[in-house]
């Protein structure tokens, strides 16, 4: 048995609104294990390393770090007893050099003065010995993300942190950087140092992990040695029953006469002096969901800007929402069209955190006649249609007056959807939908769009999550460097490591075949 | 007639007047510039500058030594300065709200001070008031062209020149002051490196009372030698606009700070002719802040329409 680092034992924490984030959570992190804790989102995973970091204090419990019960009372406490973090949102200062980053608030001095060289030293000296491969005298906004990562790590290292927190470590890499990431941190391993790994990936916690805690509803569901656990079995410990993958038999098919919801048609727009769409054209049946798959940034964005009316920026090629030519109607005359828009920044265009549930609920239609008496507002009605939405949709709040801002992602993603909804659209954009919220909360969204689709809406679903995209769609398109890369008529049956060469631009179909989302 | 103006402005005259009229304007900027740089807005450099200004000619008129004078002025600007971290960090009001706040009352509140002690409400000029002269450094003053610039200024002038470079070398090649830029750059940072952000805050609120305190005092105790209604006329805000078309750089933040200073000697100037009226020459350094801050927004909103937008 090997000797244990961090224990925590009877660990609460309620916060003064009355909100439990963490009760009774008993864990033990041996030396130099590879140590994941697994949740959904706004299961207390964060609240966790918080208290172990020192930003926040349990309620009560106790938590002993190398045989001593620590009281941190800020991170400064925890960094010096030798715990770093690398935070899920870098900690950085762009315009910043490496080194002055890694050094602030421990910088080496020479007499009154930062020692610059010695700190350039020292840094360059920590980043070759675990092979990180940086300049450190290059400034921080010149880093790729991948790099600013490597900053962060090094950071935690400076401070000669024996325990280092990783929150959410490879929601901004790509495959290739995940896996540099999983070597560097077997390597810390092997050098002593103990990693606490925080994930929602599953399939990246048990490629990387010797043992993993589940956290649930704030509670620890136990740890597990990594081997005597299958995927399925972890899974159902996250959320508490098993998931339903299979989408497909939930959709019906009704004839719609192949009508047509959206027509995209040559579309073309350049930005920089560079095309970010170039002639893209492709078409979403009523009835039908149309994947748009891809790394993101490769014109996708753009793509929905041009559909929904956001871009302004001129364009060539056509438009043709339910029927009618949209490309110079504004956004409110094309949602007049029954177009409904997810947008993928809930928080910045889906909705107004400062404003209550009911607002929110009901603001792409504040002009519907049962709501609005021409000079106020009919609040009577506003409020029924909310708490119907709010039922109907599971959205979890004390009453409807509670602003968004406060609500879990989940929830604010179901609010963002059940407005949609509401307006009973014939098109509908979703823009990665279920974007880092709860695996319940996402099952619920799709649930959703399966429900509008066998309605008959058609719905452009644009995801950079390749699962998503296979589940729900019938039909596919992978866009790669603004054009349409490859079209897959049967969405059911695709081989996802072809569909990788695509996304990548290694393989690319002839005209012919992409002529097929058009016309098919 | 105005071949004779245009002939004075590039005269060693005109020279000596802009840097005259630059140490309260650089004071103001400096101001500005380090609460900025610690990720605080102060707007009520100009109020404090009016209240160092009279503290210092009161203080100077009760002690009879012009030197503790200055010391009241610090205390009063510093306790300023104190005040708005106390209603801001303390007791979370809006730093802009208690800046207008103070602005607003400034004025009113001097004139009550001023009529209290001298029974005017004008300027001070009854009271006898030691004040600060002019320093001649001899030898330097011999030295052609440099020497009459050298020499010969007001003593905080000088204290202004050596301030800049002090405050350069605090910021810039110190840990106190990469720890400051960092709380304005990004606080979470900072906080997570174990900095205490809202000390840090704390400290370049009392430098900002410090500097804007020395600013206004150069205008009663050392230039004009007595306190006078309404004498920092936008002084104070020039130096925050110096402050806002800096983008945080220091060298940028001086020499608008200088530029600012130039058209108030083309205002003087001009001032004494005839040809336009005084009124409209004398709005001259307030046309030109509002030219150079609209220019500067013109040209940062170019810089992120064309996508090079600098990441602090």
């Amino acid at each position: 048995m090997a000797e244990t680092i961090l224990k925590l034992e009877q660990v609460t924490k309620v916060y003064p609104n009355g909100t439990v984030a963490n009760r009774d959570i008993n864990m033990e992190f041996e030396k130099g294990e590879i140590h994941s804790i697994v949740g959904e989102n706004g299961a207390g995973k964060s609240t966790l390393m918080k208290m172990i970091f020192g930003i926040e204090a349990p309620s009560s419990g106790t938590i002993t770090y190398k045989g001593q019960e620590t009281h941190f009372s800020s991170s400064m406490d925890a960094i010096k007893a030798g715990i770093g973090m690398v935070h899920q949102h870098f900690m950085l200062i762009p315009s910043f050099s490496i080194v002055d980053n890694i050094i602030l608030g421990d910088e080496p001095k020479k007499g009154i003065f930062i020692n610059k060289k010695e700190a350039t030293k020292k840094t360059q000296e920590l980043s070759d010995k675990y092979g990180f491969e940086l300049d450190v005298t290059a400034l921080v906004s010149t880093l790729s993300v991948a790099k600013r990562q490597k900053v962060e790590i090094l950071k935690t290292l400076y401070r000669d942190a024996e325990l280092i927190i990783l929150d959410e470590p490879t929601s901004v890499l790509t495959p290739q950087e995940t896996e540099q990431l999983f070597v560097q941190l077997r390597s810390f391993k092997e050098q002593g140092h103990t990693i606490l790994f925080i994930s929602h990936k599953l399939e990246e916690v048990k490629k990387i992990s010797d043992r993993i805690s589940v956290i649930r509803n704030g509670i620890s569901k136990g740890t597990y040695r990594n081997d005597e656990l299958t995927m399925e079995q972890l899974t159902s410990l996250i959320i508490g029953r098993d998931l339903d993958n299979d989408m497909d038999k939930y959709k019906t098919h009704e004839n719609f006469e192949n009508k047509k919801a959206l027509v995209v048609d040559d579309l073309y727009m350049e930005m920089n002096g560079k095309p970010v769409l170039n002639h893209v054209s492709f078409a979403v049946k009523k009835g039908e969901i149309l994947g748009v798959a891809g790394v993101e940034g490769n014109g996708q964005g753009d793509l929905v800007n041009c559909i929904t009316g956001l871009e302004k920026t001129k364009y060539t090629g056509t438009i043709t929402i339910n029927g009618t030519e949209a490309s110079s109607l504004s956004i409110k005359q094309r949602r007049d069209l029954k177009m409904a828009y997810i947008p993928e920044d809930r928080m910045g265009d889906g909705t107004a955190g400062k404003l209550p549930i009911t607002d929110n609920i009901i603001s792409t239609y504040y002009e519907r006649e049962d709501i609005n008496h021409k000079l106020f507002m009919n609040h009577p009605a506003i409020d029924l249609v909310s708490d119907n939405l709010i039922r109907t949709f599971a959205v979890k709040t004390d009453s409807n007056k509670t602003t968004v801002g406060s609500l879990s992602g989940g929830n604010i993603q179901k609010v963002v959807v059940a407005r949609e909804y509401n307006t009973k659209p014939e098109f509908m954009i979703a823009e990665q939908p279920t974007h880092g919220i709860d695996i319940g909360s996402a099952e619920f969204v799709h649930h959703k769009l399966i429900e509008l689709r066998n309605a008959g809406a058609g719905i452009l679903l644009v995801s950079a999550d390749l699962n998503e995209v296979i589940d729900l769609a019938d039909r596919l398109i992978v866009m790669f460097d603004g054009e349409i890369a490859g079209y897959f008529p049967d969405a059911n049956h695709i081989d996802e490591s072809s569909l990788g060469m695509y996304m990548l631009g290694a393989k690319k179909q002839t005209a012919e075949e992409i002529g097929g989302a058009l016309n098919d | 007639m105005l071949s004779s103006i245009f002939s004075s402005l590039f005269t060693m005259n005109f020279l000596l007047t802009a840097i005259r009229l630059a140490t309260p304007i650089l004071f103001a900027s400096i101001a500005a510039f380090i609460t900025a740089s610690a990720g605080i807005v102060n707007i009520a450099v100009e109020s404090i500058m009016t209240f160092g200004a009279l503290a210092g000619i009161l203080g100077s008129y009760a002690t009879g030594s012009a030197w503790l004078g200055l010391m009241i002025g610090l205390v009063v600007g510093v306790g300023v300065a104190l005040l708005i971290a106390f209603f801001s960090m303390k007791l979370g009001a809006d730093p802009i709200l208690i800046g207008i706040a103070l602005n607003t009352f400034a004025d009113s509140l001097a004139i009550f001070f001023l009529y209290l002690v001298t029974g005017e409400k004008g300027t001070s000029a009854s009271l006898h008031t030691p004040t600060l002269s002019k320093v001649t450094i001899p030898f330097i003053e011999k030295i052609p062209f440099f020497g009459k610039i050298l020499s010969g200024q007001y003593v905080l002038t000088y204290v202004c020149w050596i301030l800049l470079i002090i405050l350069f070398i605090m910021l810039y090649k110190t840990p106190l002051g990469m720890r400051l830029r960092a709380c304005g750059l990004n606080s979470d940072a900072a906080k997570t490196a174990g900095i205490n952000v809202r000390r840090i805050q704390i400290f370049s609120l009392i430098l900002s009372g410090f500097f804007a305190a020395l600013g206004g005092m150069y205008l009663s105790l050392n230039s004009i030698h007595l306190f006078s209604k309404g004498m920092v006329s936008g002084q104070g805000w020039m130096g925050i606009a110096a402050n806002g078309i800096s983008g945080g750089r220091y060298g940028t933040l001086l020499l608008s700070a200088f530029i600012f200073a130039v058209f108030r000697a083309f205002s003087i100037i001009f001032s004494q002719s005839t040809i336009f009226p005084v009124d409209l020459v004398g709005a001259v350094p307030y046309f030109a802040v509002f030219f150079f801050v609209t220019i500067s927004s013109i040209l940062n909103y170019l810089r992120i329409k064309r996508g090079n937008v600098e990441e602090k």
